[in-house]
């Protein structure tokens, strides 16, 4: 065995606790890395996976059908890896009347499709079946999210044109590609007087947008001018998908970066310490004899031992832990159960955390490596005078127990020891913060745009299809929904499509009544405020933008004759349920259309309950109450949610013991290097307590710092992350994401640094209490 | 026997590391007044009974009272009491504090009884300044000489006026003339009624300092003699 191995052999041994901890460190930041890697990985394949299973389009190109014929086309596949198509395509126009909200009025692409299969772009049926005769059609719809069942009342099984022809809905099914709003039989398609010619390409390079916009220029040759009307890029469709239910991916993504910052920061910064605090015994290794190269080696391949064995165990702890976690969480984005963690990930971490190891050992090690064995052995041993050694001094005069004083001027006597330490916790401190506001803006996000608050939905039913009606009026709805037991709130709203006066495009106004701006509503603000009075409107960006406006505008809406000048008061997320609308006071409606007979069925109705409130006894109560009202739970549990606040937890929790093991680890070798002044300190006749009191005191000081510090730091990474990161996601944020502190919360998290300087201390002070004096003393 | 003038009364006392008999059955008296010095090669023993009279390191067994306190019958906390009211100690290696000036080393003896600062530097002030350092006050330990750090040593050790001082090898890591700078000061203490152990093999200092020297042998008593004063 060789010199080198047998060392470093006897130095894993001698070290015990260090060892431990550098393999805990080690283990707890590679399962980090893992999940935040997979969380990286996931993030970002999720629909590159599903466009590849589904076999997107990269290039949905639409042809003028009188311009071209479907031999031409059929014929005309320059450098394409697959082809469909030709299939006839029609944009006709949903009536305003007869629809649900969302199709009335609005222009409908409905393409003539054989099947849902196919070279290219298979649509994803997770609803009914395709269509096969006259008269049905299948809907372009994505699936709904992991937790959620799709549920569809008789008028949403029906599609009625401006001309009155009308369809029944056999099938939902989803095209990754956006193919078309809708399909019906190809034979039905000319019906519909179709136009156009849609055809799906794939290519073998598509991957930007040069690529994509040459293939489309290859297209247009060899065809006659113009016979190319319309394409649709791929990489567009991902962004759009990116922006709308792949909100949270940003999210996870900052969650991954931070993982892998602080587990490389944490390893660093104990395996620097554990090399550091061995320069005594590598001046005693010099001086035996052993070569600066061999002393290197001693070291590295001390702190390889432990460092490869928690890298191997992380590894699998990581992979067992993310697999779950991601794919529970990537399940509501639509894009299936193709979400794991990727062979190169587990690769890369254990390669990746030895390899972080090794060079943070190097650093300190070569340094070593320079020092001459007698430096090595007195390197640190004596402090310099200065700034801190005034600062023992004065301390010694203060009126506090001796030990205290003592232990509040341990910090300074080592400064560079200190920050390290300081650094540890307040990186902990930093990472608890950071993270736990970042899990809170989730769970609040989730929470905003499900309107958590108001689990429970009414709808009063059609006056068609030979179902129950009521008979009661808005008020009466409204007083009898509150006085089933169990109600807390309500909220009515009534959709209008009014007129901006000046705007050529309509606009929809939602009119909100009852306990609204309770109800998690107003908490949807991004700027301005809620409502508070008459003629006010709230709107989402996207609405204020497509109409020209921003907050603290006046416009002029109209209602038949009726006109009213409401002034936009605030901003709300875009996300919240139902389509991007405007939002205005019951008050506003009354003015606006006093003489507008609402019909029951346009009234919904979101109410809150008590909590322990049994949600089907509930149901059945308002059923029974009026059986001319449909009533759902809309709540329930929402695995994704579950699933992303879950995944936030973890590995909150993961980089907190993390950052809790760097301070323990950083006390365990302030009491190694102080074991001759304590047992000074207990021969002269320091109690077991006092010395307790004196080294938790030393850390207890920094773990307040550290507190004080990391709590704002914590605070504003996660002002400035948070933001930011939604910006890239195209999201508003409510100002109420951001505002996710509270006093006593804050207190705690401050109390944080404390906890972890106070447990990291205990252990090692108490050991520190227990030191065999003679032994200590003796052996210097 | 014990008197009331009996400072240290060891009886029958057995100390074993593992396999390794540190001592083996040591019986021995030490008188108020009375410089006791133990002497004997390296690994005889001496360092292991200083130990148990400091009550640094508990025997295997017999018995060892200090002051007619027995120390087998204290906890650690008890221990720690005790060598702060009863003991003072000094090192061969002066032990002090690195990041305190002398004068705080000293003072933080009584400090840890409790004392509050003010009365602690004064009187550590007084015995630097009866040990002829009290221009070092400030100076810390790593701009101290050996003789100077020793002094700083025996100042701490009297801080809170010791029934007993225990001195291991107190010459051992100075040059000549330190050496003998403190061997005065041990014998002034001596002769103004301090209780001294000394632990040394160095034959001068012990002669020098002690009236009477007990020679260990592999963990046993091998001789003791008295020393006639000139």
């Amino acid at each position: 065995m060789s010199a080198v191995w047998r060392a470093s052999r006897a130095a894993v041994r001698r070290r015990r606790l260090q060892t431990f901890v550098i393999g805990l460190v080690v283990l707890l930041s590679t399962a980090s890395i893992v999940v935040a890697l997979a969380l990286l990985d996931a993030s970002s394949a999720p629909f590159d996976r599903a466009f590849a299973e589904r076999r997107g389009a990269h290039v949905v190109a639409t042809y003028d059908a009188a311009a071209v014929t479907d031999a031409q086309l059929a014929g005309h596949r320059p450098d394409v890896t697959a082809i469909a198509g030709p299939f006839r395509q029609a944009t006709v126009d949903t009536s305003r009347d007869g629809n649900v909200p969302r199709l009335q009025g609005r222009p409908l692409t409905v393409v003539g499709r054989a099947d849902p299969g196919g070279p290219v772009d298979t649509v994803d049926i997770w609803h009914g079946r395709w269509v096969t005769g006259p008269g049905e059609v299948v809907l372009n719809e994505a699936p709904p999210a992991a937790g959620y069942q799709a549920r569809f009342r008789p008028e949403d099984d029906r599609v009625t044109l401006a001309d009155g022809t009308t369809f029944t809905v056999v099938g939902r099914g989803y095209s990754i590609s956006r193919t078309a709003d809708a399909w019906v039989a190809p034979d039905r398609i000319a019906a519909l007087r179709p136009t156009t010619v849609q055809m799906l390409y794939r290519f073998a390079d598509a991957g930007t947008t040069s690529e994509v916009d040459g293939h489309v220029a290859a297209l247009r040759t060899g065809l006659p001018p113009d016979a190319l009307v319309a394409t649709q890029s791929h990489l567009v469709v991902k962004e759009t998908i990116a922006a709308g239910p792949g909100a949270y991916v940003p999210f996870l993504v900052v969650f991954g970066v931070l993982g892998l910052i602080v587990a490389v920061l944490i390893v660093g910064n104990v395996v620097s310490g554990a090399v550091v605090s061995g320069y005594r015994h590598i001046g005693v290794l010099k001086a035996m004899g052993f070569t600066p190269r061999q002393v290197v080696a001693v070291y590295l391949a001390m702190v390889s031992v432990p460092a490869v064995v928690g890298c191997v165990l992380g590894t699998v702890l990581g992979d067992l832990g993310a697999r779950p976690l991601l794919r529970s969480a990537f399940l509501g984005l639509g894009f299936g159960a193709e979400v794991g963690v990727a062979p190169w990930i587990d690769v890369a971490a254990l390669v990746g955390a030895p390899a972080v190891v090794l060079l943070a050992a190097l650093v300190p090690a070569l340094r070593a490596y320079r020092l001459s064995a007698a430096e090595a052995i007195s390197a640190g041993s004596a402090p310099r005078p200065g700034r801190a050694l005034r600062v023992q001094r004065a301390l010694g005069g203060i009126r506090l127990p001796r030990a205290v004083s003592l232990g509040l001027g341990l910090p300074f006597a080592r400064p560079a020891r200190t920050a390290l330490t300081m650094a540890a916790v307040v990186l902990g401190v930093v990472t608890v913060t950071f993270a736990t506001g970042m899990s809170e803006t989730v769970r609040r996000y989730s929470d905003l745009t499900d309107l958590k608050d108001t689990p429970i939905a009414v709808r009063p039913l059609r006056p068609d299809g030979g179902q129950p009606v009521t008979q009661r009026s808005v008020p009466e709805v409204e007083q009898l929904l509150r006085s089933v037991p169990g109600t807390t709130r309500v909220a009515g709203g009534l959709d209008l499509e009014v007129s901006i006066v000046g705007d050529r495009e309509p606009a929809t106004v939602y009119f909100v009544r009852g306990d609204v701006p309770a109800m998690g509503f107003a908490d949807q603000i991004v700027t301005g405020r809620w409502l508070r009075a008459p003629d006010e409107v709230v709107a989402p960006s996207t609405v204020l933008h497509d109409h020209g406006l921003a907050v603290g505008d006046r416009a002029t809406v109209r209602f038949g004759a009726r006109e009213r000048s409401v002034t936009v008061v605030g901003e709300i997320m875009s996300t919240a349920p139902g389509w991007p609308r405007m939002v205005a006071g019951w008050d506003t409606f009354e003015r606006l259309a006093p003489n507008y007979r609402i019909l029951p069925h346009e009234m919904y109705y979101a109410l809150a309950v008590a909590p322990g409130t049994d949600t089907g006894r509930y149901l059945a109560a308002i059923r029974t109450a009026d059986p001319g009202l449909d009533v759902w739970d809309n709540g329930g549990s929402n695995s994704y949610t579950t699933a992303v606040v879950a995944l936030s937890t973890v590995l909150t929790l993961l980089l907190g013991l993390v950052a809790a093991l760097g301070v323990f680890n950083t006390v365990v070798l302030n009491t190694r290097d102080r074991r001759r002044d304590l047992g000074m300190l207990k021969s002269i006749g320091m109690t077991p307590r006092q010395v307790v009191v004196m080294m938790v005191t030393s850390m207890a000081a920094l773990g307040v710092v550290g507190g004080l510090l990391g709590v704002p730091l914590g605070m504003l990474a996660h002002r400035v992350v948070v933001p930011i990161t939604a910006d890239a996601a195209n999201l508003s944020l409510a100002k109420a994401l951001l505002q996710v502190w509270q006093p006593g919360g804050l207190a705690l998290l401050a109390g944080a640094g404390l906890a972890i300087t106070v447990l990291g201390a205990l252990l090692p002070a108490r050991s520190a209490a227990r030191l065999t004096i003679a032994e200590v003393l003796h052996n210097e | 026997m014990t008197t009331d003038a009996t400072v240290v009364l060891l009886d029958g006392v057995r100390k074993e590391y593992g396999d390794t008999t540190a001592l083996d059955g040591v019986s021995l008296s030490i008188r108020a007044g009375e410089a006791v010095a133990v002497m004997g090669p390296s690994g005889c023993g001496k360092s292991t009974l200083l130990n148990m009279i400091a009550g640094l390191d508990r025997p295997t067994a017999g018995t060892v009272v200090v002051q007619g306190e027995d120390l087998g019958r204290k906890n650690e906390t008890g221990l720690a009491l005790f060598r702060r009211h009863r003991i003072g100690m000094i090192f061969q290696f002066f032990n002090l504090l690195d990041d305190l000036p002398a004068l705080d080393n000293v003072a933080l003896a009584a400090q840890l009884t409790g004392s509050k600062a003010g009365p602690a530097r004064q009187r550590a002030l007084e015995l630097l300044d009866e040990l002829g350092i009290a221009d070092r006050r400030n100076a810390y330990p790593a701009a101290l000489s050996g003789g100077e750090r020793q002094r700083v040593a025996v100042a701490r050790a009297l801080m809170n006026r010791p029934a007993l001082l225990l001195a291991d090898e107190p010459t051992g890591a100075l040059d000549s003339r330190a050496g003998e700078q403190v061997m005065d000061l041990l014998l002034d203490l001596n002769q103004i009624g301090q209780t001294l152990l000394i632990v040394t093999h160095d034959e001068r200092l012990a002669t020098r300092c002690a009236s009477r020297v007990v020679e260990l042998a592999d963990g046993r008593i091998a001789r003791e003699r008295t020393l006639e004063k000139a």
